[in-house]
């Protein structure tokens, strides 16, 4: 049997290899080469594997290489079908009707993955036994492409699962789908854990024989969940950890916004699993996009334009159409050397261009003219260009810039930064990771010696300056528009009796000749004109200290 | 050095467990809070402990009215808090000198 299988999986391998020959596309096959001889080495560092962490990482590679075989398998027959039907070629001598428009590609970027855990009340603080630990990371798929994020140790002691990847794909379309899954398995040996489902799986590996047995459980296990299916490349190492897929969503251009947004996970495991984790539910992430259109010049030339306000005079600029602006440059140096431009038009969703109107008027040939509203005016620009196919190209290079504009919505607004992702430190050695809150028992009262003694038998960062976190507590807050998270206070409400019932709000900055405490909360004043601020704190100054008993 | 609102924020917490008490028909903490990111912190006559998480929600970027109403559910009997206080840093520093 174990013949058998690996006799199929050369054959597989065979098989994608020749395909990748036949179609010439060297680029492919030159990363699918490149996944089968990781997945290989992926083999042999988990045979050799003594340690769990080891192995959960070699395990974590494995599965890995096995999505990236897959997907660029799939990828691949795809091109293979489209040239056999002979749809795609490109015939240069084709003088049909022009193709149609296609949006300029982008860049995605998803960071600050964070997703939140909801453990049971006997898990969150009982139970200092033994610390029962899972190790997760996400597998982010766009496209054909697959990146993964770095494995983390969980355990009932966190409360959120925070990945610091930064992921980033370049050759998205506004279209785009990416598909975000979480793996979970399992830090101890599996054996070790007790629990019906566990039971069961152990007497049917036992009663059809060991191996075999295995294998059926990893047949049954293996639906859905890319990278699992074990009869095209059979895991090799029998007794290793698994991977289990534990919840997946799919994100699209809907869900890019500059800053960070909550989304929902749809659970793909249930308790009986062994790797499943108490997942809230949701997600929260930074999902950012740059179209080219934004950051890369898509027209440039010499123009005349008109001077505002002076009829006669056209002045000769070189013209650069770079996201949503059109920069007019003395000369076509200053594009480069970071000059200020001689003028700079706006081009969004709302102007207007039109070509060749004003031509009679102005006595000029080949020229356009460009049209915002700002309030109520309108503002007109004319532009003569060269000639007529300077016209045509620039006229074209704004109506694919219209496009794109309508293609990727939001992110034309304003360009979204996107950090260029660290390269993260491969294999980081697996200390058994400590908690701090597992470790602390803290009794109300007698709590910073509880945490002095804690911390003074750990080895820590040195702490040379303040923390950043402390400036919270600062009296004077550094910034305009300061939110802090809410304050506890201590108790003044036992000592006398208030009016419970409903909780109401009190507000601390009662205007002096009400002295009487006001049972409804109280509204802020009228809201000045702030600085756009990001978030929450947009209605401007907040002037009262609202209070209220809980 | 200075945090800004609304970024994510690293900082050496506490965990405290509350069970709430029964006052009439009511469950009560039996404390009052103040502040919220809709709230003026300048007018903060204490400057003891920050909340950041209440049973699992995130505190750190909530109104007023938000945080008044995770901490008052009805169904919940016991409150398990994530809090901050400058003392917290002390006690590292102290355990840093030791």
């Amino acid at each position: 049997m174990q013949d058998r299988l690996h006799i199929l999986e050369d054959l597989n391998m065979l098989y994608i290899r020749q395909m990748a020959l036949s179609l010439e596309d060297t680029e492919l096959q030159r990363k699918l080469d490149h996944e089968i001889r990781m997945r290989e080495g992926a083999c042999k560092l988990l045979a050799a594997c003594s340690q769990r962490e080891q192995a959960l990482e070699a395990t974590k590679s494995l599965l890995v290489c096995n999505s990236r075989i897959l997907s660029y398998m799939g990828e691949l027959q795809r091109r293979k079908e489209a040239q056999v039907l002979g749809k795609t070629g490109r015939r240069p001598s084709d003088s049909g009707p022009p193709a149609e428009r296609s949006p300029c590609r982008g860049r995605v970027c998803i960071s600050d993955l964070r997703i939140p855990l909801m453990w049971k009340d006997t898990e969150y603080f009982k139970n200092k036994g033994d610390l029962h630990r899972w190790a997760v990371f996400l597998l982010l798929q766009l496209g054909e492409h697959i990146q993964d994020t770095e494995m983390i140790l969980v355990d009932r002691t966190l409360t959120d699962i925070s990945f610091q990847s930064n992921v980033l794909f370049a050759e998205a379309g506004p279209d785009f789908e990416l598909r975000l899954e979480l793996y979970g398995a399992c830090v101890e040996e599996e054996g070790a854990l007790t629990g019906a489902p566990k039971r069961l799986a152990t007497k049917l590996s036992s009663s059809l024989g060991r191996s075999s047995g295995r294998r059926v459980r990893a047949s049954l296990d293996s639906a859905g969940g890319s990278g699992s299916s074990p009869i095209l490349l059979p895991t090799p190492a029998v007794g290793g950890p698994r991977y289990h897929l534990l919840a997946h969503t799919t994100l699209t251009l809907a869900a890019v916004q500059d800053g960070f947004r909550t989304h929902d996970l749809t659970l793909a495991s249930h308790e009986e699993n062994p790797a499943w984790l108490p997942l809230y539910g949701s997600v929260c992430c930074r999902l950012a996009a740059q179209p080219l259109c934004m950051t890369q010049p898509t027209a440039s030339g010499t123009l005349r334009v008109q001077q505002a306000g002076e009829m006669q005079n056209w002045a000769q600029v070189h013209g650069v159409l770079k996201g949503t602006n059109l920069f007019c440059y003395r000369r076509p140096e200053d594009a480069h050397t970071g000059e200020e431009p001689l003028l700079t038009i706006a081009i969004n969703k709302e102007t207007r261009v039109r070509a060749g109107e004003l031509d009679q008027a102005l006595g000029r040939p080949f020229t356009l003219s460009i049209s915002n509203q700002y309030g109520d005016d309108e503002v007109t620009h004319a532009l003569q260009t060269e000639s007529r196919e300077a016209l045509q190209s620039w006229m074209e290079a704004l109506w694919q810039l219209f496009f794109d504009m309508s293609q990727w919505k939001q992110c034309c607004d304003e360009i979204m930064k996107i950090e260029t992702p660290a390269s993260r430190k491969p294999l980081q050695a697996l200390a058994k990771q400590g908690s701090l809150y597992h470790e602390m028992a803290i009794e109300p009262l007698d709590d910073i010696a509880a945490v002095t003694d804690i911390l003074t038998q750990r080895e820590g960062a040195r702490l040379e300056t303040p923390p950043p976190w402390l400036a919270m507590f600062t009296d004077q807050p550094a910034l305009p528009n300061p939110c802090s998270p809410a304050s506890v206070a201590p108790a003044p409400a036992w000592t006398h009796p208030l009016p419970w019932g409903r909780p109401r709000t009190f507000s601390l900055d009662a205007v002096p000749p009400d002295h009487s405490p006001r049972a409804r909360s109280v509204a802020p004043l009228p809201p000045q004109r702030s600085p756009r601020t990001r978030g929450l704190c947009s209605k401007g100054q907040p002037r009262t200290w609202l209070h209220s008993p809980v | 050095m200075s945090y800004i609102p609304g970024q994510p924020v690293t900082a050496v917490v506490q965990r405290v467990e509350i069970h709430k008490l029964r006052q009439g028909e009511n469950l009560i903490l039996g404390f009052s809070i103040g502040g919220g990111i809709d709230q003026d912190p300048s007018q903060n006559p204490f400057s003891e402990d920050k909340t950041d998480k209440v049973n699992g929600w995130d505190m750190t970027m909530v109104t007023h009215d938000q945080a008044r109403k995770r901490l008052t559910k009805r169904s919940e009997e016991v409150v398990r808090l994530l809090v901050t206080r400058q003392s917290l840093q002390k006690a590292v520093q102290q355990s840093m000198l030791s």
